[in-house]
């Protein structure tokens, strides 16, 4: 569900530690340079630097930037990026990254290009962590105790502990040690932000007034030049516009085609629709607070009582897959085994009986003289038709097992603090998005509970805590998989969310456009193999 | 213009002048007050996207050295107000005053260009309504443009990019690199038109326009003038057009720049409306702040236009 406000869990990568390979120094692979390509975003970036953005925009364009000492390729598999190789102790508490002598940083204007050194990735850790650089990095981080720079090529990171996959976080984007103004830590006043130079296939070349990004080839980079010449990112304020720009020509590529758009577009010959792993679900969340939804078959009920085949066919052309638990079905915790509560308003009935609710002389459930009448709490987003066709769904399934549900919509910052902070609702529909990752301890462990933390709904669980701890202690991936496999069940059972679905992502791009490879999270990661034929160059 | 004459003006705009000042100070006020209080944390943004508790919070505003007392936070604000520093955006970093000339010249063009439109369509036909009387030609046309004003702007936008897109098979898009499109003139006007029909001012304009141009054609010197022999026109310009159309365009200023919000979002014009609006949404208090203070004296700078006019045509302006 891509138009309701999400909440980013920037979790880092879990892929799986492969051999290295080597990249090709060079792009002789018969593939023509040239053309470029223009694509709509959805929203204007605020920062362009990889340590003070958080937002998606920001992160597709530092993808083409910057790079990392480490990269994932198209198999999720980590190889090398700026370190041409590593070794890692026996004990997996230190980690030495050799780099490649052969990069450059983008030329700052009027300067000759400077060499890539240890010392800018010494910089780059430390002003991540520095308290006033303010970056969603540094929790990411904080498993490490130290760097230090083994050579001017080398350089060594110790942990805290030995942790899981540790070598697929060492893909954060270096940055130079002469590109911000300030040595100590960044902030988005730093002109930094705004002007960045990288190590990536592309370089940053100017912001047009209309705050259009525009990227222009690499001509030095490590991996060869890439083979188209121009990236432009145009800023759209409305989604339908930004769809009448691609079926117009005025823009190449959308990121993230509005499900409303599919249709349309594939029904165009001059248009490729391709789609890519989301790691992300929608669902509704129920305050556990409220005496009435702290009781599992209350809960068990709601889920019962709604259809979400047919919403998810109604609402987005079947565009998606509905989920049982915690975990995006593209990640490797999904269970498999676990399937969805089927719809079944009979059952939903003998649950909520069986909780000890009656049918009162208005329709609605009650107990003890309570009515079960809850609110459901969904935050206003531009254009979100898609979700209040759910949210409209939803209250009439409930109403179907005599359940009240009052719907309000909430200015957005005002129902992030209705939720984060004053926990002042019954039901609210969200959705998560994961990067690769399989972290779900910040949604449902008990310590989570709290001011601004995730576990908003306040669910508590000691064998879910436990569970959650021994996943993240273990450093064995098998090991690992089965711990989440029992959370997956329990989750399900437990059911403290109604899981709903999660949706399948659309690019929708000029068929001149090739070879296009995507990133789930990141998106452009493969970009600087992407071409355009030379006939179709303009 | 004589000397004696330009002491009181120039008395007449230090006072305006003053009042100005206060004016924004309370527009500041209120408008800080209004952020304060509603619900939300300005500084989230920077923290959407992480785990973040209530400590990453609390270290937010000591890392950007942000006053914790509300008053505290204004003050400071107002301090570096009066010194010329509208601040910087929380969400982007950049310093809000170039911002808002940035994107203010888009917003300028759009409503100036707008106005213009407005006045192109009204005044023609109040000006043949005060002359001829209500013809077979002027009222269907009062009637018409009382209909189109009464539009909602963004309903006619909408309106407007479908028949474009689905009739024409032209695109309207507002984008920097669309100058290189064919026919980009016309999406550049396209907004501008918009705005300048459905801004709710056009039937105003003629209905008052039509009434002083009324009243003033019955005036005793009109009918000298008409006795003379000289140019009706030339007698009635200042009193009745001049003063009115000056006198209603700097009272709808307001409506004109709020319409433009909406314009700027409909048709993706890179304006100051749709950076308020998207500051709103963040909470980006220097920029919601910034663009509120530029408004208001953007709407009190149309007022004293009109003094300014009103004193330099009227024959006993200065000793009022």
């Amino acid at each position: 569900m891509q138009r309701i406000p999400v909440v980013v869990l920037l979790i880092l990568a879990m892929a799986l530690a492969m051999p290295a390979v080597s990249w090709p120094d060079s792009k002789r692979d018969g593939r023509p340079d040239g053309g470029i390509l223009s694509y709509g975003e959805y929203g204007r970036p605020a920062t362009l630097d990889p340590i003070t953005s958080n937002e998606m925009i920001s992160v597709r364009i530092t993808e083409l930037v910057f790079s990392g000492l480490v990269a994932i390729d198209e198999k999720q598999e980590i190889v090398p990026e700026l370190a041409e190789r590593w070794e890692a102790s026996k004990d997996g508490r230190t980690y030495a990254f050799f780099l490649r002598k052969d990069v450059t940083w983008h030329p700052k204007e009027g300067e000759e290009a400077r060499p890539l050194t240890a010392d800018d990735v010494v910089f780059t850790y430390n002003i991540m962590m520095h308290p006033k650089t303010i970056t969603p990095l540094k929790v990411r981080y904080e498993f490490i105790e130290k760097v230090e720079k083994l050579g001017d090529h080398a350089v060594q990171f110790t942990l805290k502990r030995p942790i899981l996959n540790a070598l697929a976080k060492f893909s954060f984007k270096v940055i130079p040690k002469h590109g911000p103004s300030n040595p100590l830590y960044l902030t988005r006043e730093d002109p930094f932000v705004q002007r960045p130079i990288g190590t990536g296939p592309y370089i940053l070349r100017n912001i047009t007034a209309d705050r259009e990004v525009i990227l222009v080839a690499n001509e030095k980079y490590f991996r060869g030049r890439p083979h188209i010449d121009k990236f432009i990112a145009k800023p759209f304020a409305d989604q339908n516009i930004m769809s009448q720009a691609l079926m117009f020509n005025a823009i190449d590529m959308i990121v993230l085609v509005n499900p409303r758009d599919l249709p349309e577009i594939q029904g165009d010959k001059r248009f490729v629709l391709q789609p890519y792993n989301a790691l992300s679900y929608a669902f509704f969340s129920y305050n556990l607070r409220n005496p009435l939804l702290a009781d599992k078959r209350v809960r068990r009920a709601f889920t019962h009582a709604v259809n979400r085949e047919e919403m998810l066919e109604a609402f987005f052309n079947k565009q998606g897959t509905i989920i049982s638990g915690p975990f995006a079905p593209g990640s490797w915790a999904y269970n498999l085994d676990v399937q969805p509560l089927p719809f079944d308003p009979q059952r939903a009935i003998a649950l909520l009986n069986e909780a000890g609710f009656t049918p009162g002389p208005d329709g609605v459930m009650q107990k003890d003289g309570k009515k079960l009448s809850l609110s459901l709490k969904v935050p206003i987003e531009k254009e979100s038709e898609a979700v209040k066709r759910v949210v409209l769904a939803f209250q009439n399934y409930l109403k179907n097992v005599g359940v009240a549900v009052r719907v309000e919509f909430k200015e957005w910052q005002a129902w992030k603090a209705d939720v984060f902070l004053e926990h002042n609702f019954d039901i609210i529909l969200a959705s998560w998005v994961f990067d690769d990752s399989a972290d779900i301890s910040s949604l449902f462990h008990s310590a989570e509970i709290g001011a601004w933390k995730n576990n908003f709904g306040g669910y508590s669980n000691p064998e879910v805590d436990g569970l959650i701890v021994e996943s993240k202690l273990t450093l064995d991936h098998e090991k690992r998989r089965t711990i989440n496999r029992k959370l997956h069940a329990l989750l399900a059972d437990e059911a403290p969310y109604t899981f709903l679905w999660t949706l399948t992502n659309y690019s929708g791009y000029h068929k001149k456009v090739r070879r296009v490879a995507i990133h789930p999270y990141k998106f452009f990661s493969f970009a600087d193999e992407w071409f355009v034929p030379e006939s179709e160059q303009k | 213009m004589r000397p004696a004459a330009i002491r009181p003006i120039a008395l007449a705009l230090s006072r305006e002048m003053a009042l100005t000042a206060l004016l924004l100070l309370g527009v500041s006020f209120v408008v800080f007050l209004i952020l304060y209080l509603s619900p939300g944390d300005p500084f989230s943004v920077l923290l959407e996207g992480q785990m973040a508790g209530d400590t990453a919070r609390a270290g937010i505003r000591e890392a950007l050295g942000v006053p914790k007392a509300w008053y505290a936070q204004y003050l400071s604000w107002l301090g570096n107000m009066l010194k010329g520093n509208f601040g910087t955006s929380i969400r982007t970093g950049l310093p809000v005053f170039g911002e808002i000339v940035r994107v203010g010249l888009n917003t300028l063009t759009l409503t100036l260009g707008s106005l213009l439109i407005t006045l192109c369509i009204a005044v023609p036909i109040a000006l043949h309504a005060a002359v001829r009387g209500d013809t077979a030609l002027s009222w269907p046309l009062t009637m018409l443009a009382y209909v189109v004003s009464a539009l909602p702007v963004f309903w006619l936008g909408y309106l407007v990019i479908y028949v474009f897109i689905h009739k024409f098979g032209l695109f309207p898009l507002i984008s920097g690199s669309s100058g290189a499109q064919e026919h980009a003139w016309l999406y550049f006007m396209v907004p501008i038109a918009v705005l300048g029909i459905a801004n709710g001012t056009i039937s105003e304009v003629i209905r008052y326009l039509r009434d002083e141009m009324s009243r003033v054609m019955a005036e005793d010197y009109i009918r000298t003038a008409r006795a003379k022999g000289g140019s009706v026109w030339r007698h009635a310009f200042k009193e009745g057009l001049l003063i009115p159309v000056t006198e209603i365009i700097a009272s709808k200023i307001p409506f004109i720049l709020g319409g433009a919000v909406i314009v700027e979002q409909v048709f993706n014009w890179p304006g100051m409306g749709r950076m308020a609006w998207q500051a709103a949404q963040d909470r980006d208090f220097p920029v919601i702040m910034g663009i509120a203070m530029v408004a208001a004296a953007f709407v009190r700078l149309g007022s004293l236009l009109q003094s300014l006019v009103y004193a330099a045509v009227n024959p006993r302006g200065p000793q009022e």
